[in-house]
């Protein structure tokens, strides 16, 4: 066991731990962070999608160790009112079935358009290939990231 | 004396059905509707159920009461959704026939679990029933209430009721011109006396039903809130992982769990014996420990050897050979009309196909998982649970407690498919706990939930079908060699009965929702038969179950029927659908099967879809169609193909346009979602799942090699059509999947000349 420093959600963290431990575990078991998701373990599916320093991260294949001096953000940390562009145009889609592998879309998604705030269908479709959804909900799925951008860049426009 | 809750639970589960001359009969329960004032100073609305009296003792107290609606002073609207939620959109639809019928405004309505909470008796759905079986329950509640509400005001009013009518979420007298807020009349409507039979709103009426309306816990789903099975966390508890015998049917020998109990986490082993069944409860070992992870290194560490029993030489090819042999000599003709062997030795044209289905997971995203707290000789079971009805009595059978210690809390399901039917989960973590003395979560990893599923049933199908002169079908002789997920539970309808459409024919009862199966059975020489491999392979309900094999089957070889006749595809199925009057009709079934309705919507879907007409040069088009769990449903698709990866070729499915009859809509939302995610799931399955056995077990290990359709794959252009109806509602969580496959198939037949006649697709070349 080793004691790692994290920054999880913009507050310091320090946890005592394996430090092979995924950083997947370490937030859900250790530190009661369940919105970030366990789907395959092997880093196929992206329902651990997370921020490492803004960028989509695999939670579930990075050791809690690799996170540690890094910034992590996870789906609770996201928005302070879930509010943030790609949250809203979840919603005003009605994305979710099932719901479980959202959150991982969600992440995937708001550190695309963070990178990338104008995206062709296709640039949406390569980034998003990698986070699959059991339900199939693909067509709201990228619905919804075209009206993330449209929201995101509204919210912009009102801050200048 | 058994408890309410084992009666409920009998009903549920049929094992309190009444036998009436052949028929099953439901014991019905008597309902009334109570009220009550809530803490609030509000209005409670619930339903007391008695269970009737044939099944119930007479010294059995009175049903209990289960609160449905919550009316605020302050005009805010509380509904407890009691059902489980696993992406079907229960906890929005179900809410919205009673907030119709109350006349509430939906922006003040909230809906909240009843689910968490063991009096919802009659709780678990399946076979896409939740709308079916809540229409009428619901709506009445909701009624109940607006007539209360009505009666409070007219009280207040001294004015006859009958003068009063509501608008959205006001009573009003039109003569005087009054009108009061829903809200500061629910206390006096707490007071009142229940009316009985209140009329139900007349469609024409609806506000609500029939719109689009968004998922009710979107908010907590976007922002990360633990509401799955896998999110439940209890002080103390602990995460335990099971070593199960990778060979199906096998068991454990000898455990030397030494190591397993070096690795940093870990607490306890507990052995697993399982159920007499294996099927129901699998033996194996469970790690317990601190975290998910040390569960996880723990198992691995974990030294078996194993009795892999009697299936250990199971294989893809040794199922193959055995279908064949069935194929050549079914063993059981459930269907023979008119002189099939001579139609088809006097036919102009015979095909002669032979067809091949793998083993297909469920592979829910949410896996394999549930928590169970052992506290004071009650056991508290919380999880991801779709039959919370089923589970006290297998958790009894597997823990030796009385059913009536055993709580169950459902949460909301992160995907079920069919594989939640199944409480084995439940099972697990209760033996542990009781083990432990104390909470625990058993979780799976991806690859023990691909390895241990109750998968779709693998079969081969052989289909014989001619021709006359004049290029009508008049004889067919279809084949079913298949594996049955009734053997082991011993249906007393026999093995075939959910996997054929045979079993049904003559018959007409509850299981009129397979009658588009039957539609050959009416070609004038027609016979089905069937055999089933003897196999240790766990098999289960899987997403419209039998419906996707056998409509792939039927509507692919329909198809080349046509083709060969130089015919259209849409006559030629209109030709055998018959006429309304053909079916007979059951009087226990609101909703019979009604070949109009399925007339109807092919001709929309191939109208609509410019099915007649030539594609775009380098595409085609192709059609299917068909009838399940009361919705009928066809799609048309438009394909192109190029050269993919290998030899193979990657078909770009360009657009699929979709129609169905559900009868009445209730949340438009819904439906295209399930339409839409139905599609995609239909195709992934079609050209990529698959589960190999080799050595006795299943070799898919992750999602690398058991692959998921993604975004690149999924079509995302689909047209989705509801033809309009007043006719009572059915769910739509299954219907889309059968007819997408054969409707693929046909169209990349039209393209390419070639037929499919294999499962997954990928094995006769396509890839998406």
């Amino acid at each position: 066991m080793t004691v790692i420093a994290l920054s999880i959600n913009n507050r310091p963290v320090q946890l005592d731990i394996d430090p092979d431990t995924p950083l997947l575990w370490a937030l859900r078991d250790h530190l009661n962070l369940v919105g970030t998701k366990f789907g395959c373990g092997g880093g196929f599916c992206g329902a651990c999608t997370v921020h490492l320093d803004g960028t989509a991260a695999r939670a579930c294949i990075t050791p809690v160790s690799a996170a540690a001096n890094r910034r992590i953000t996870t789906i609770e940390g996201l928005s302070a009112n879930g509010d943030h562009a790609a949250q809203r145009a979840w919603q005003e889609i009605d994305v979710p079935q099932c719901g479980y592998c959202q959150a991982g879309q969600i992440m995937t998604a708001a550190a695309l358009l963070a990178r990338t705030p104008n995206l062709s269908d296709d640039e949406i479709t390569a980034a998003m290939n990698g986070n699959l959804c059991r339900c199939g909900t693909y067509v709201r799925i990228r619905q919804a990231v075209r009206r993330a951008t449209e929201l995101a860049a509204a919210t912009r426009r009102g801050a200048e | 004396m058994r408890s309410r809750r084992d009666v409920l639970r009998d009903a549920k589960t049929g094992a309190g059905v009444l036998k009436c001359s052949g028929a099953e009969v439901l014991a019905t329960r008597r309902t009334f509707i109570t009220v009550s004032l809530a803490a609030t100073g509000g209005l409670i609305v619930a339903m007391r159920a008695d269970i009737d009296a044939q099944m119930t003792p007479p010294t059995e107290p009175a049903g209990f009461p289960t609160e449905y609606i919550q009316i605020d002073p302050d005009d805010r609207v509380l509904i407890w959704s009691a059902q489980p939620e696993m992406g079907e959109g229960t906890r929005t639809s179900l809410p919205m026939l009673i907030a119709e019928e109350l006349d509430a405004d939906w922006t003040m309505v909230r809906v909240d679990d009843a689910a968490m909470d063991p009096k919802y008796g009659g709780q678990g759905v399946g076979g896409s029933d939740a709308i079916r079986s809540d229409w009428d329950r619901l709506r009445r509640i909701g009624a109940t209430a607006r007539a209360l509400l009505i009666n409070a005001a007219a009280a207040q009013w001294n004015v006859p009721a009958s003068e009063c009518d509501t608008a959205l979420h006001t009573v009003r007298h039109a003569a005087t011109n009054r009108t009061a807020r829903f809200g500061p009349l629910a206390a006096r409507a707490a007071t009142l006396t229940v009316p009985r039979d209140v009329p139900l709103k007349d469609a024409s009426r609806y506000r609500l039903i029939g719109t689009r309306v968004n998922g009710t816990d979107n908010h907590r789903v976007v922002t990360g809130q633990g509401m799955f099975g896998i999110d439940v966390r209890l002080p103390g508890m602990k995460f335990a992982a099971i070593a199960k015998c990778p060979v199906f049917n096998g068991r454990p020998l000898t455990i030397d769990s030494t190591k397993a109990r070096q690795v940093p986490g870990v607490r306890d082993i507990v052995e697993i014996k399982g159920l007499d069944n294996p099927t129901f409860l699998m033996p194996g070992v469970a790690v317990v420990a601190d975290s998910t992870w040390a569960a996880f290194k723990g198992r691995e560490a974990l030294a078996i050897q194993w009795d892999e029993g009697p299936y250990a030489a199971e294989s893809n090819a040794t199922l193959t050979e055995q279908f064949q042999k069935l194929l050549a000599a079914p063993p059981a003709t459930l269907h023979n009309s008119g002189r099939v062997d001579d139609a088809l030795a006097a036919a102009a044209t015979v095909v002669d196909n032979t067809y091949s289905f793998p083993f297909v997971s469920h592979a829910t995203l949410e896996p394999h998982n549930c928590t169970a707290d052992f506290r004071d000789g009650e056991m508290w079971v919380r999880g991801p649970i779709q039959m919370p009805m089923g589970v006290p009595s297998i958790v009894s059978r597997a823990t030796g407690l009385p059913a009536d210690k055993v709580h169950v809390h459902c949460t909301r399901i992160g995907g079920g498919f069919g594989r939640r039917l199944m409480s084995d989960y439940a099972a697990e973590a209760a033996i542990v706990a009781k083990a432990i003395r104390g909470a625990v979560m058993v979780v799976d990893s991806r690859e023990g939930d691909l390895q241990h599923d109750y998968y779709r049933p693998a079969a081969m199908q052989r289909l014989r079908a001619g021709l006359d002169g004049e290029g009508k079908i008049v004889a067919w002789d279809h084949v079913i060699a298949s594996c049955s997920r009734n053997a082991y539970r011993k249906d007393p309808r026999g093995e075939h009965s959910t996997e054929t459409y045979g079993s049904y024919v003559g018959q007409v009862q509850r299981v009129q929702q397979l009658d588009a199966d039957l539609q050959p059975t009416r070609i004038p020489n027609a016979r089905l038969r069937y055999g089933a491999p003897l196999t240790g392979v766990a098999t289960g309900a899987w997403r419209a179950p039998a419906h996707v094999v056998n409509a792939f089957v039927i509507e692919t070889t329909i198809d080349e029927l046509a083709a060969r006749a130089k015919r259209s595809a849409v006559e030629m199925r209109l030709e055998i659908l018959g006429e309304s009057a053909d079916v007979p009709k059951s009087d226990t079934d609101p909703s019979p099967y009604d070949p109009a309705r399925m007339r109807a919507v092919l001709l929309a879907a191939a109208q609509r879809g410019a099915f007649a007409q030539p594609a775009p040069e380098g595409r085609a088009r192709g059609i299917a169609m068909h009838h399940t769990f009361g919705a009928y449903c066809a799609h048309v698709v438009e394909v192109s193909a190029a050269a993919g990866p290998g030899s193979r070729k990657r078909v770009t499915i360009h657009k699929v346009v979709s129609v169905a009859d559900v009868g009445q809509t209730v949340n438009l939302s819904m439906l295209e979602a399930q339409m839409q995610g139905g599609i995609i799931d239909g195709l992934g399955a079609a050209f990529y799942g698959e589960v190999p056995i080799e050595r006795g077990r299943a070799t898919s290990r992750n999602f690398g090699d058991y692959r998921m359709i993604r975004m690149r794959e999924a079509p995302l252009a689909i047209d989705v059509h509801f033809l309009p109806s007043r006719l009572r509602p059915t769910g739509f969580g299954e219907p889309p999947l059968p007819p997408i496959g054969p409707a693929v198939a046909n169209a990349i037949a039209a393209l390419t000349g070639e037929r499919i006649r294999v499962m997954p697709f990928s094995r006769a070349g396509y890839v998406l």
